[in-house]
């Protein structure tokens, strides 16, 4: 199957231009050890995104826990440097292909021209080189919305005070004009003058993340993050949440990113979904396709453990075995196929993943291995203390691995088994239809999901 | 209301009250129903609508004070068909029932495993405090006349002495015996899907994953075989993809050993695919109760509509979900009215001013509202309804 070309950075999802656009954004933190503090390690949060914001949509980013989908939102709304890549604000469609275009020359290639343009590009563009004023300005148009309404409000401050503060940080108003402001900000979310002189814990769950709703709003911004606004919510109290997200949105012409976990609230609210695992974005499109015809094992898995009040669409339901594995030490190849249902060994297996089959299938043949030698991660010789045991071993790993996937054929002489397996890239999100994204290599491949 | 006479468990009129500075809080406001043997229940209801309270009654697990059990009782069936009243029972006969006739796992398994303890030796806990005959058994004692030293070791193996007292006792375990303690424990841990058990025996709480932690909660419920399981929320806590795998291996243990489950849950999509009843409470009392997919299809209490059309689904049109405006009622000396009356589109005077009681509309489906036939919604007058007194005495509480 033919693969289009482009990064989905450039996916501007049917408009030409868009608020924020990821190329490559990584955020890596250092695992520190022993008296000294040496670095042994890096947390690779995300590692590798690309990713925009399309104007006046709603994006929806989930995952499951510590799959970096919040530090991807702090990230992009600049509370995070990354530590790769490059995050470009307020791109349009022509400026873009130009950012594609001067990415693919390598600096010390690029004509004088070019580098005047890619120059320019980044003092205008690029979060981290503009000019402190654009900046500034950056961060008065994109707010976010936090998760938990009880800690990201100050409780010692009066409600003027938090929905008022971003006005006098940035100058916008002050004494009687500020108070106008406040209540004007207050009716927006469905709250009045006579909230303003109260405390935090004086509301309910709802009313405080609306509190939150309006400090985001001060400033009108064009750009907010939503970072799980109501997963502290009753379920009565988030559709009244909900609906005030897309009243507003649709009124002031927001662009919303929303983050969460919840499936049912994610593909109400947004026009595209990006599905994240492991720091790295697997399943990316319209948010109905993804839905209805996943591409990505993940999103598939994802979609089917989601409980629902309506009859699922398919009957057989996908299950993740094992659970997810350390970020400092990702798998090789497809970071899903340690826990794939549909993985195969060209997806990236190395002797671990030999051995947990082993233990996992064939426990009588697991139990009998008597010693693991390791050359590599994926160069291993296993001996067994029964030479039959060890036949079963080989045939096994013989029937599960194509040829391609090995370095060598397996050899068996008689309670070795020797393995070895070719070392594989890392899987790429490549786009397969128009729209649709995935960086699943079997459904590269096949142009389908892969049957179970 | 309806209610025939082969339950397990009988909660009747049960009120759970909580004194504080601001008044009496009704958090458990004359609840009743049923659970029968082998079926799940589900409670369902919003923060703070007593559904937890009730639960814990059951187990009397409620502080008192500030709590008290105001009214009611809780009734538990036992093998040979006697009663044990719960609520009125001796702290002895309670702790026999707790974890082994009734057990419960809690939402966050982190918070309710001891992390100073290893895995094995919190569930010996439970062998040592109900099954120390087997245990004594299978270490080749006779369990007629168990030598003293024999339970003393395994007492202190289980964590279940004072630290004072064990140090005196303090003699090598015979093998027999702390194998007959893991292997129980073992047991218990396979049962619930762990590979490798003897693996995470010696671990701490801290070293295991979410779902590991629960699957260790389960086994620790399930060890004595309870006639019912408490599940609070049992995968709140957890990612969509393990909370099938949890909810999953519940359903798996419920088939295999038979017992009622009382599932409660925020999440009415969980619901449909895991009880058989639902149960629906709001602000301490009980709106609706009825078969699940009766319950789902139909709701007849306009607080069960509600909920069920403020959770976003595919066909929603994207900012029109239905919102139940307004928020939940304060619970301190609430006055005779349905709690809802004030968020529901439906209210007439008598909501305000009787409390409604449940009444059988079809068959085992029972809802509390002055005006659940939603087919002929007429304005009920006040001089209709049957007075508070008539009520059983629903208004001075």
């Amino acid at each position: 199957m033919t693969l289009l070309s482009g990064s989905l950075a450039a996916d501007f999802g049917g408009t030409t231009d868009a608020v924020v656009a990821l190329h490559g954004v990584k955020v890596h933190y250092p695992v520190k050890e022993g008296v000294l503090q040496r670095v042994t390690g890096q947390v690779r949060a995300v590692d590798g995104v690309d990713l925009s914001g399309p104007r006046g949509q709603t994006l929806g980013l989930v995952g499951e826990s510590g799959c970096g989908k919040t530090t991807l939102g702090r990230v992009i709304a600049g509370l995070v440097a990354p530590t790769g890549g490059d995050i470009w604000v307020d791109v349009d469609a022509t400026q873009h292909s130009e950012i594609e275009r001067l990415r693919g020359v390598a600096t010390e290639d690029r004509s004088p021209e070019d580098q005047a343009s890619w120059k320019s590009l980044e003092s205008n563009h690029r979060l981290g080189s503009m000019s402190r004023d654009k900046q500034s300005r950056y961060r008065r148009n994109c707010q976010v919305v936090f998760q938990d309404a009880f800690s990201s409000l100050n409780p010692r401050q009066l409600v003027r005070d938090i929905v008022g503060r971003p006005l006098r940080v940035h100058k916008e108003a002050s004494g009687e004009d500020l108070d106008r402001r406040v209540i004007e900000l207050l009716e927006r979310v469905g709250l009045d003058s006579q909230h303003l002189l109260r405390f935090p814990h004086q509301f309910s769950g709802g009313q405080r993340q609306r509190i939150s709703i309006a400090r985001a709003l001060a400033l009108n911004p064009e750009f907010v993050i939503l970072d799980e606004p109501t997963s502290a919510l009753d379920v009565s109290v988030q559709a009244q949440i909900l609906n005030l997200l897309v009243d507003l949105q649709k009124d002031l012409g927001l662009t919303y990113l929303f983050i969460t976990h919840d499936l049912g609230v994610v593909q109400h609210m947004s026009d595209r979904i990006a599905v994240m695992y492991l720091g790295q974005i697997a399943e990316y499109g319209p948010t109905a396709d993804v839905f209805n015809s996943p591409l990505h094992p993940y999103s598939r898995i994802l979609r089917d453990s989601n409980p629902t009040l309506e009859d699922s669409l398919d009957t057989v339901k996908w299950d993740l075995s094992g659970t997810v594995p350390n970020p400092v030490n990702p798998p090789q190849g497809c970071r899903l196929h340690p826990r794939c249902p549909v993985a195969r060994a060209e997806c990236g297996w190395s002797i671990d993943d030999v051995l947990t089959d082993a233990e996992r299938n064939t426990p009588v043949v697991f139990e009998t291995i008597s010693r693991v030698e390791r050359k590599s991660d994926f160069r291993a010789t296993v001996s067994f203390s029964e030479p039959e045991q060890a036949k079963k071993f080989a045939k096994r790993i013989g029937s599960l691995a194509a040829h391609e996937a090995l370095e060598q054929p397996i050899r068996l002489d008689d309670k070795l088994v020797e393995v070895s397996f070719n070392e594989v890239s890392e899987a790429q999100l490549q786009q397969l239809k128009d729209g649709r994204w995935s960086s699943c290599t079997r459904t590269q491949n096949l142009g389908a999901l892969p049957e179970l | 209301m309806a209610r025939s006479d082969d339950w397990l468990l009988r909660v009747d009129d049960l009120s759970v009250h909580f004194e504080s500075s601001k008044g009496v809080a009704h958090a458990v406001d004359h609840v009743s129903f049923d659970i029968y043997p082998h079926e799940t229940l589900a409670l369902v209801g919003e923060t703070g609508c007593g559904k937890s309270v009730t639960a814990r009654s059951i187990l009397r697990l409620v502080p008192e004070p500030p709590g008290s059990y105001a009214s009611g009782s809780i009734s538990l069936r036992n093998g040979d068909g006697s009663v044990t009243e719960i609520l009125t029972a001796t702290e002895r006969t309670v702790r026999s029932i707790r974890g082994d006739r009734i057990s419960m796992i809690f939402q966050d398994p982190g918070k309710a495993l001891n992390p100073g303890l290893t895995i094995g030796r919190q569930l010996a806990e439970v062998f040592g405090e109900h099954r120390m005959s087997m245990i004594l058994g299978n270490a080749g004692f006779d369990p007629e006349k168990p030598s003293r030293t024999a339970t003393k070791i395994v007492q202190q193996r289980a964590g279940l002495l004072e630290r004072g007292v064990y140090r005196l006792t303090h003699l090598r375990a015979p093998k027999a015996l702390q194998k007959s303690i893991d292997d129980s424990v073992m047991q218990a841990l396979a049962d619930t899907g762990i590979p490798n058990p003897r693996k995470i025996l010696g671990s701490y709480p801290h070293e295991l994953s979410g779902g590991m932690k629960q699957r260790v909660m389960i086994a620790q419920a399930l060890a004595c075989d309870p006639d019912l399981l408490i599940a609070d929320e049992p995968t709140t806590a957890l990612d969509v993809t393990i909370q099938a795998r949890i909810l999953d291996l519940i359903h798996e243990m419920q088939q295999r050993r038979g017992m009622a489950i009382l599932y409660i849950t925020h999440d009415l999509s969980l619901v449909r695919q895991f009880a058989d009843r639902v149960a629906v409470m709001y602000a301490g009392r009980l709106a609706e109760i009825g078969p699940s997919a009766g319950v789902l299809a139909s709701p007849q209490h306009p607080y069960t509509q509600g909920l069920l059309a403020a959770i976003p689904r595919p066909a929603t049109p994207r900012g029109q979900l239905a919102a139940i405006p307004g928020t939940v009622p304060q619970l301190i000396d609430p006055p005779p009215q349905c709690h809802f009356a004030s968020r529901c589109s439906f209210a007439a005077s008598a909501c305000h001013q009787v409390t409604p009681q449940l009444l059988t509309i079809a068959d085992k489906h029972d809802v509390s509202c002055h005006r659940f036939d939603t087919a002929s919604r007429i304005d009920v007058s006040p001089q209709d309804m049957p007075s508070a007194a008539t009520l059983g005495g629903v208004a001075s509480s």
